[in-house]
Parts: structure tokens; C-alpha cells; sequence
């Protein structure tokens, strides 16, 4: 896996290319969490060139979302595939992030 | 010396004249006599013992007598006499004799030299060998260092040093032994980066390093250092060049002589079989630390196991099969089954977000906070808030969460009540084969806000429950391609009239044929009941 961060306005978008999975979580997790530090408050994840999530890393993304609602903040995601999508569905995770179906739209969401 | 005597003897004889040879074991030493054959041996001093290959005459109680210095390494000087006032002949026999005895003081230096160095090399291959003996006996460096360190000292002439080892995670080298100054405190751990301290800095470039007194003087090695310092590497060689572990420091060389050349090759010697004792003691640790992990995982694993229930248990309102396989020895899903009652069972699966050791504890908990909790209430969304509200605290702690689907089935009445926080692997089969998913009704917990909730449908006399958890839908080929919820649908559907236990065992073999000789990632678990 591999993360790439930019910057649109005030948003944080970090685009993960690979598996999000138990041996890569941390970095996700640090990644977010240095943004938080440096006084990002909105986090978008792009999951474009991600197929796969696991249970470890559903919670990594519980974890940084309750961090920056906590700071005041928001993290949302975008560009889940269908598999992803069903997932999140099945486990009721949708009901706990905006997810959106474009980058473009999750930016204007924020 | 019976060599030069028997040439001296067979010179006088030959020619009637006495020949003396005088050596001086060092500069400024008085010459000593080395063979006489007749004449005056009292050593020639002052202006005759020129370092020149002039020939010089000496009037001695015995007579005149001829001097000359013999040319080599050896400081040698001839003395022939007593000769007449016309000395042409002698001076002309002095001529031949001298680069005979040259030779021959040529031969016995090198002679004497080669015993030295022989002596010398056996002393180092002695080291050597002892320390291959030390070190071959223990299996931990610091047993051995001690012994080793005093070796080294002692061959070297040291009578102080240190012994370091690379501590990677924090970057130090620590001090495994020290021959300390009288008085000094124990030797520090030292920082790989420090600036200062020569221990640091020959771990940092790999290369030995004699600093004189006074040079590079550092409050790290002050402990065991006086005067001089010989440092070195401690490195174990691999194909790719060579990985520094530690460091050998040297110091206070008796009588104040300075290390030489040879002692840093000596000690590099020795530094690199402690490189690679170093380098066996860690994997033989690491061997052992691994077979008893795996001691352990076993140990743990069969305790796990006991704690899910026979399948039996629900008999005789249900038949019930259930099987897990985790994939580090122990793991997060399981499954429970309640007896709640005339006509009632009580079937729970459940997956910690994460395997290993800490999602085995969870599990633990829930199955015993489970087994309390199901009985005190009929409904599954109270059950499972009660299990929350016991294991809330360990899920924040530990970032984990638990996605878990608890149904009850009520024969008599036709009803099955699910809570499902988040497992999206549960569902019911009909008795025409259509399957029917047990949607999630809550976020999974550890996750999700307060109050969960429950859902119901009819729950017919040939309906199949299957619950199973993502490890088996996930499973991967060695492509990497996983088998997909779909694939065990069709197994759950073709077999759905046949008992329990070969339902289960059919979705482990599709399971099983679809990862061949991959090992599973994550932790499978199936759970199969009915009630006809």
C-alpha cells in the first residue's frame, strides 16, 4: 500500500493505492494523525486504487474519524468499489462516514 | 654462537692470528665478546666503534689489533691482532672474514627473528583459539565476554578495556564488560551518534581506530581509558561486506609501550569471531524464543478451542454443527449456542478485528459474558448490549471491534430474532434453497453509537441457519483471488438438507480446495443449525 497526500482548500485528501489491511494500517493511521497534528481538521481517504479493506483497517477508520470529530474535525471517504460499497453496507459502517461516490463530490461535501 | 667461534677458531688456525667478535645487544649497550679465538678481548670503544666499514687499528695490552664493524642488522664488530706495524696482510684477510661472519649474524638474526614471530603467532593463535572455545561453549555473548575481554587484554598488554554491543532500537552501544580504572564508575551506554566518543565513532564507520593519550579523550570512555586507546570493530561478516555489531576498546599498555600494527590485527581477529558468536547467540535465541511461542500458540490454541461448546448442547430442540480454524494458532471468531429454553436456542458468531493473541482474549471475555448474559433475557438486542457493555472498555483500549450476530430461534413459535452488529455473513436457507441475509441491525460494536436494536422473521420447520465469518468468504488461491460469499452460497444451497455437520464440512472443503496449499489469513469459522 501506498499514500499519497494532497491538498484542496482546506481538505487533507489522502489517496490509498493497495490493501488497507492489518500490516499497513499504522500508516494510514500515522499519516492522518501528523495531519491532525500540523492542524488539518478535514480528511478525505480515496479509496480509487484500493480493493480491499480489512477488518483491521474498518477500525483504523472508525479510530481516525472519532479522533477528528473529537478535535472538531471530519473524515470522510470516497470512491469505495462495489465490493467495498457492499461491505460497508453489510456492516452498517455506512451509517458512520459520508461516503461519496466521486472525489469531486466529497470535497464539495465538506 | 658455536658457528662464529668454530669460523674464528679455523681463522686463527689457517692464518696465526687472533680474531675476537664483539656484539651489542642494543644501542648505547656495552659491547659483550660473541667468540674469541686468541688476542685481546677487551672491547674496542670511542672512535672504533664508528658505524663505518673503515678499518681502524687499536693499541692493546696484548698489542696492535685491527677493528672493524660487521655490516647487517646485528651491531657486530672484528677485532684481528696482535698484528705487526706492516698490517697490509691482515687488513687484506679482515676483508674476507668480514662478510663471512656478516653472513653468518645475517642468518642467526633471521633465525632468532623467525622464532619470535613464531612465538608471537602462537600466542595469537592460542588466543584464537581459546576464544573459539569460549565462545563455542555459551550460547549468550555476556557469559563469554569477561573471559574473552581479559584474554584479548592480556595478550595485548592492555590492562584496561570494554566490551560494547550495538542495541539497535535505541541506537546505544552498551557495555557488556569493563576492566575499569581503580575507582572509575561503571562504563555507560553509548550513543551510536555521540561526536565525541572513539567507541561511537569506530561503530559508525567500521574501521579500527588508535587514538594516542589525550586525543579524542571522551567522559563515556574515561571509565577505561588511560593513555592510549586501540579501538575496534566488532563486526559479523556476510557475503554483502560486513554488519557492525559492537565494539572492542583497548587501553593502558603496560610499561607505557604503544599499540602496534599486529595488536589491531590481532584484536580485528578477534572482534570478528565475536561478531559472529554475537550473531549465532542471537539466532539460537531467537530459534528457542520461536519454538516456544510456538509451544505456546499450540497451548493456547486447544485451550481456545475448549471454550466453544459441543454442538450437541442444543439437542434435542436442534441439531447444530460448528467449526473454527484460526490462522495464528489462536484467534478472534467464534461461535456460542444457548439452550434458552423449552423450544428456544440461542446461536452467536462472532469476529474480533483482529487475530492473534489479544483478539483471542476478547473472544474469551465475550464467551463468557455471553453464556451469563443470554440467560437472563430473551431478547437478542438486550443480550448483546450487555455483552457490550462488558467488553466496551477492552474495545477502546485495544482499537479492536466486534462484528457478531446473535439469533434466537423459537421452534414452537416460528419466529428467529436476530441482533447483528455488523456480520455480514448470516443467513437463513430456505427449504427451496433461496437464502435470505440476516442484514446487520447495528454497526459493529465497539464501533457504533448506543442502543441496538433487533429484527425478526417467520422461521420455518425446514430452514437452515449458516452463519460464517469474512475468513471464509476471503479465503485466497494462490493468486491471490478470494472465493467469494457467492461460492459458499451454492455449497449451503446443494447441501442444504443434509446434516449440520456435513454442511460444514462441505463449505471447509470448497474452502480448503480454493486456498490448496495457501495458509489461511484469517481466522473461519462456520456454524450450521436446524431444528427439523
Amino acid at each position: 500500500m501506498s499514500l499519497q497526500v494532497t491538498k484542496h482548500a482546506d481538505v487533507v485528501v489522502i489517496e490509498v493505492d493497495g490493501q488497507l489491511i492489518v500490516g499497513n494500517r499504522q500508516e494510514l493511521k500515522q499519516k492522518v494523525l501528523d495531519e491532525a497534528e500540523a492542524g488539518a481538521r478535514k480528511v478525505l481517504i480515496d479509496f480509487a486504487k484500493a480493493g480491499y479493506i480489512d477488518s483491521s483497517g474498518l477500525g483504523v477508520l472508525v479510530s481516525l474519524a472519532r479522533r477528528l470529530r473529537e478535535l472538531g474535525g471530519d473524515l470522510r471517504l470516497a470512491n469505495l468499489n462495489d465490493d467495498l460499497q457492499t461491505l460497508f453496507e453489510l456492516t452498517k459502517l455506512d451509517s458512520l462516514f459520508q461516503i461519496s461516490d466521486t472525489r469531486e463530490r466529497a470535497l464539495e461535501s465538506f | 654462537m658455536a658457528d662464529l667461534a668454530r669460523v674464528l677458531a679455523a681463522f686463527g688456525e689457517a692464518y696465526g692470528c687472533g680474531a675476537t667478535l664483539w656484539l651489542q645487544p642494543a644501542l648505547d649497550a656495552p659491547l659483550e665478546v660473541a667468540a674469541t679465538a686468541g688476542g685481546d678481548v677487551t672491547p674496542p670503544t670511542g672512535p672504533h666503534l664508528a658505524d663505518d666499514d673503515t678499518i681502524r687499528s687499536r693499541e692493546t695490552a696484548l698489542g696492535r689489533q685491527l677493528v672493524a664493524r660487521v655490516p647487517g642488522r646485528t651491531r657486530a664488530w672484528l677485532g684481528l691482532g696482535p698484528v705487526a706495524d706492516d698490517d697490509a696482510e691482515p687488513r687484506r684477510w679482515m676483508r674476507v672474514l668480514i662478510p663471512v661472519l656478516a653472513q653468518l649474524l645475517q642468518g642467526q638474526w633471521e633465525a632468532s627473528r623467525a622464532t619470535d614471530e613464531l612465538a608471537e603467532r602462537y600466542e595469537e593463535i592460542n588466543l584464537l583459539y581459546s576464544i573459539s572455545e569460549i565462545l563455542g561453549r555459551t550460547v549468550t555473548l555476556e557469559e563469554a565476554a569477561r573471559t574473552i575481554l581479559l584474554e584479548v587484554a592480556e595478550t595485548v598488554g592492555a590492562e584496561y578495556g570494554a566490551l560494547f554491543v550495538h542495541d539497535a532500537g535505541p541506537g546505544l552501544l552498551r557495555p557488556v564488560t569493563a576492566l575499569r580504572l581503580k575507582g572509575a564508575p561503571a562504563a555507560l551506554p553509548i550513543p551510536t551518534d555521540d561526536p565525541v566518543s572513539v567507541t561511537a565513532r569506530v561503530f559508525r564507520t567500521r574501521a579500527a581506530l588508535l587514538v594516542n593519550a589525550g586525543v579524542l579523550e571522551s567522559e563515556y570512555e574515561a571509565p577505561f581509558r588511560a593513555g592510549a586507546m586501540l579501538t575496534v570493530p566488532i563486526v559479523w561478516t556476510t557475503p554483502d561486506g560486513g554488519i557492525p555489531l559492537g565494539v572492542v576498546c583497548l587501553s593502558g599498555r603496560r610499561g607505557g609501550a604503544a599499540f602496534t600494527a599486529g595488536d589491531e590485527k590481532l584484536v580485528a581477529a578477534v572482534g570478528s569471531q565475536i561478531g559472529t558468536a554475537i550473531q549465532n547467540a542471537r539466532l539460537v535465541r531467537a530459534s528457542i524464543d520461536q519454538e516456544r511461542l510456538a509451544s505456546e500458540m499450540r497451548l493456547a490454541h486447544d485451550l481456545q478451542m475448549r471454550l466453544l461448546p459441543d454442538a450437541r448442547v442444543v439437542a434435542p430442540d436442534a441439531t447444530c454443527a460448528a467449526r473454527v480454524e484460526a490462522a495464528d494458532g489462536v484467534g478472534g471468531d467464534f461461535y456460542h449456542l444457548f439452550p434458552l429454553g423449552p423450544g428456544r436456542t440461542g446461536v452467536l458468531i462472532g469476529d474480533v478485528s483482529s487475530h492473534g493473541y489479544r483478539a483471542a482474549l476478547i473472544m474469551a471475555l465475550v464467551m463468557s459474558a455471553a453464556a451469563i448474559h443470554a440467560q437472563t433475557t430473551a431478547d437478542p438486542a438486550e443480550t448483546v448490549q450487555a455483552l457490550l457493555a462488558t467488553v466496551e472498555e477492552e474495545l477502546r483500549e485495544t482499537e479492536m471491534f466486534l462484528s457478531l450476530c446473535y439469533a434466537v430461534v423459537d421452534r414452537a413459535k416460528g419466529v428467529l430474532r436476530w441482533t447483528n452488529t455488523g456480520h455480514p455473513h448470516a443467513f437463513v436457507i430456505g427449504a427451496e434453497g433461496e437464502a435470505v441475509r440476516l442484514e446487520a441491525t447495528d454497526p459493529p460494536l465497539g464501533l457504533g453509537p448506543e442502543g441496538l436494536h433487533a429484527a425478526s422473521r417467520p422461521w420455518g420447520a425446514h430452514d437452515l441457519l449458516v452463519m460464517f465469518t469474512d475468513g471464509v468468504s476471503d479465503a485466497r488461491d494462490a493468486k491471490g483471488r478470494a472465493l467469494g460469499e457467492a461460492r459458499v452460497l451454492e455449497v449451503l444451497r446443494a447441501r442444504r438438507r443434509e446434516v449440520p455437520s456435513r454442511i460444514v464440512d462441505g463449505v471447509f472443503a470448497l474452502v480448503e480446495g480454493h486456498m490448496g496449499r495457501m495458509r489461511p489469513h484469517d481466522d473461519q469459522a462456520v456454524v450450521a443449525l436446524r431444528t427439523a
